[in-house]
């Protein structure tokens, strides 16, 4: 009994050791918060730190790693002194408004759930003392993540997740650099309006085709409301489950709706499968342009081929913007180097998110995050200080960017082009898809 | 099943006093120590696994049922305070206990004819449970689908979040939901203990022990499996609302997936089944383990934490099969060197899992 007795208190000896060992992870934080007078430079000590959380783990991890790798560029970009690349920051080493000090990136990882974003956002502010968050890709991680900001009081910066609620929540730290599933869905129909009005389209009425998810349906939601804004004809709407074995009598039900434009959210599986099952049962609209996801995924390229051609998808970033804006190119190149592959969608937004943030950070003169969030909220980038195909970057009350659109990329001789809007189109669209026999 | 049951039951009972009484000082007084946030969120995690696990208990331990969709009823519990909230303003309070008699009202709807199922299909029956809720709520429009529910910040005059007790809403000082996840603790462990001690924990092992004989002696074992998970989704739902207040923000993902139901049970079956202390030491030891090792070692995005806490899951497991509470029971002996009969009496003795009688 009394060995009993003391091997139980051995064990929560144990426990209450093993407890207080987070208290003891805690880093010293400099605590500065002077403000730099108009004119003159402020100093900091030690670097800028930034917390990042992302899906490094999970099904999502890959392209998590993507984007950390583009952000781990961004803050290189700011670290280093890169004078001959035109973006702010570029020149001189560190954050000259506070005396050149260096940007450090605090990783953390949200496995894809939300209920780790909460935590480790927590853990970022309370124990990593970062100044402002970043992340976090997926629209429910951020949610609960920006919500420990906002209480907290510290800046977050989204780059790259398209809810439209997460900027309707009223908070005050919130700021998106992208535009959201709305933004994107006003894209494809101005795409539809200049095919009408430049290329001689004629639209008889509209399909929607999309994924029983979130993203098929917020997609649908406001395609629908764009159709309705503009008068146009809406035909039909058919609704899958996502990762479909079969789409025939979806293709069919389509085919009964006889409609020559035809917009579809899915991703790469059931994107590939529509395409078959479209070409076998001969369903051919003149119009096919997409929600990204599936149809900008190289896979979908590799496995339709020359059935893609003529395909339009709305995108966020399409490498050859380079063509149009040369430092495109060269973060291209660096990315490169760095991830070995090319940049593409979800890297790209992240890059320019924290190149926003950053710019904040600087103009700030502090590493208070209330003069941050007030730095945040002026913020007036124009087209040329980021590689993205935007007007810029400003946010309005609610943090969200108003000068981001999408683009739509169309598959031309084997490579997407972008075709609209006409600033960043390096080809004009090809309008109507051509008969299957004639690939 | 011999005359000293009543004071092996006793005995677990004050262990889990000590266990409990250790963990509440310990949970008040660490964060009043560093006062951090973090910490706290750390614990706030601790007390909400340790009482899930309790809850699961009732029915997994005590009843030998063993449930994989306990997430089913947290969700309920998140779900029905949250559309309370939003739709009506009202108070997430009442909406705790609405969201327990739903919970259990749902637990008789379902407990009726899964109950007729015995051993590994009871569980598995239960899998497919948790998972029909989840793609149901992920498609209804009405909770928000799959895009999930957010609850907005009761704010201040300065347009800051603020806090509020009537709305269960600690954004200043969130020592507010230390508070209530003690007492939710303490709730849920005095309900396991007073199960525990009356008539109808003697039934509930009877049952675990040996159905057919439970019955012979005249237990009416239906009603007591369904005693038991009522009070287990009742509970479990409380806790989903606490936890909803919590996040702010509930989604079919995050309140009834499977791994959660399969965090639940092992975090119980790691502490130690059938016991009261097990649940509070499986999460006392667990949940900061799963923490400490992605703060150490996530943000390197190599998924070593992931790795580190699977294998330490893994060697807990294979050295302390009865659960870590078993380390208070053998003199200390993590590792028994009795021979395989004595072994397996003492399993059957301190906690059967999934009938564990039945071999003998």
């Amino acid at each position: 009994m009394l060995r009993r007795r003391l091997s139980l208190v051995g064990l929560l000896i144990v426990i209450a050791l093993v407890m207080p060992l987070t208290l003891f992870s805690r880093p010293v934080v400099a605590q500065d918060s002077a403000a730099c007078p108009e004119g003159s430079t402020g100093s900091s000590d030690g670097p800028v730190r930034i917390g990042v959380i992302l899906p490094l783990s999970g099904s999502l991890a890959s392209v998590g790693g993507d984007e950390r790798a583009a952000l781990e560029l961004a803050a290189q970009i700011a670290n280093d002194d890169m004078a001959d690349l035109a973006l702010p920051l570029a020149a001189g080493a560190g954050l000259p408004n506070l005396g050149g000090a260096e940007v450090e990136l605090v990783f953390a990882d949200s496995q894809g759930r939300a209920e780790v974003g909460q935590s480790e956002a927590q853990r970022l502010i309370d124990q990593e003392g970062v100044v402002a968050l970043f992340g976090a890709y997926q629209s429910a991680v951020t949610k609960t993540a920006s919500a420990v900001a906002e209480r907290s009081g510290i800046p977050f910066v989204n780059g790259a997740s398209s809810s439209p609620d997460l900027t309707e929540q009223g908070y005050i730290y919130f700021f998106r650099t992208s535009p959201h599933d709305i933004n994107f869905s006003q894209s494809i129909f101005d795409y539809l309006e200049l095919l009408a009005s430049d290329h001689g389209a004629e639209i008889n009425g509209i399909s929607l085709f999309y994924e029983d998810t979130d993203f098929g349906v917020n997609s649908a939601a406001a395609e629908t409301a764009e159709a309705e804004a503009r008068g146009m004809p809406l035909a039909g709407e058919v609704r899958y489950r996502a990762n479909a074995t079969s789409l025939t009598s979806e293709v069919q039900a389509l085919q009964g709706q006889d409609a020559n434009i035809l917009i579809p959210s899915s991703y790469t599986t059931d994107s590939i499968l529509l395409m078959q099952t479209a070409r076998n049962l001969g369903y051919l609209p003149d119009v096919i342009v997409a929600q990204d996801a599936g149809f900008v995924d190289p896979a979908f390229l590799d496995a339709i081929g020359a059935d893609a051609e003529g395909v339009a998808s709305r995108a966020a970033f399409s490498i050859d913007i380079a063509d149009v804006k040369p430092a495109a190119g060269a973060v291209n190149d660096l990315y490169r180097q760095m991830a070995g592959k090319d940049l593409y969608d979800v890297p790209a937004r992240g890059f320019t998110g924290m190149n926003v943030l950053l710019d904040a950070i600087n103009r700030a003169c502090s590493t208070d995050p209330e003069l941050i969030r007030q730095a945040l909220i002026d913020t007036n980038l124009s087209a040329d200080d980021t590689i993205m195909p935007w007007n810029g970057v400003q946010f309005d009350e609610t943090g969200q960017n108003t000068l981001g659109t999408g683009i739509i990329v169309q598959f031309q001789d084997g490579e997407y082009r972008t075709v609209f809007p006409t600033e960043f189109a390096v080809a004009e669209p090809v309008y109507p898809l051509e008969p299957w026999d004639d690939r | 099943m011999s005359g000293d049951r009543p004071t092996a039951a006793m005995r677990q009972v004050s262990w889990a006093w000590v266990g409990l009484i250790a963990l509440a000082a310990a949970a008040i007084l660490i964060p009043l120590m560093f006062g951090g946030v973090a910490q706290l969120n750390l614990l706030v995690l601790v007390l909400l696994y340790s009482s899930l696990a309790q809850a699961w208990n009732i029915l997994g331990g005590f009843a030998g049922q063993v449930s994989l969709g306990n997430a089913a009823f947290f969700g309920i519990g998140a779900y029905t305070s949250t559309m309370m909230l939003i739709e009506w303003n009202l108070s997430p309070w009442l909406g705790m206990i609405a969201g327990a008699v739903l919970a259990a009202v749902f637990a008789v709807i379902i407990g009726y004819p899964v109950f007729r199922l015995g051993g590994h299909y009871f569980a598995i029956a239960t899998i497919a449970l948790g998972e029909i809720m989840l793609i149901m709520f992920a498609n209804w429009g009405f909770v928000g689908g799959a895009v999930g529910l957010s609850i907005p910040f009761i704010r201040g005059e300065d347009r800051r979040p603020a806090d509020s007790w009537l709305f269960m809403q600690f954004n200043l000082n969130r020592e507010g939901y230390l508070i209530i996840g003690i007492a939710l603790a303490a709730l849920v462990t005095v309900i396991a203990i007073l199960i525990q001690r009356s008539k109808i924990g003697y039934y509930l092992r009877a049952i675990k022990n040996d159905e057919l004989a439970a019955r012979t002696l005249g237990v009416n074992v239906l009603r007591y499996k369904l005693i038991a998970i009522v009070i287990s989704a009742a509970l479990t739902a409380m806790l989903g609302t606490f936890y909803a207040q919590y996040l702010l923000f509930i989604d079919p993902e995050t309140t009834m997936r499977l791994e959660l139901s399969v965090l639940i049970a092992l975090v119980a079956i790691l502490g130690g089944v059938g016991t009261v202390a097990g649940p509070l030491i499986g999460a006392a030891v667990l949940i900061p383990l799963s923490e400490l090792t992605r703060s150490a070692l996530g943000g390197a995005g190599n998924t070593l934490d992931l790795v580190l806490y699977g294998g330490l899951i893994i060697i807990i497991s294979v050295f302390q099969p009865n659960g870590l509470v078993a380390l208070t029971r053998r003199g200390g002996k993590g590792r028994s060197t009795a021979l395989p009969t004595d072994r397996q009496e003492a399993m059957a003795e301190e906690a059967p899992l999934l009938g564990g009688g039945d071999g003998r």
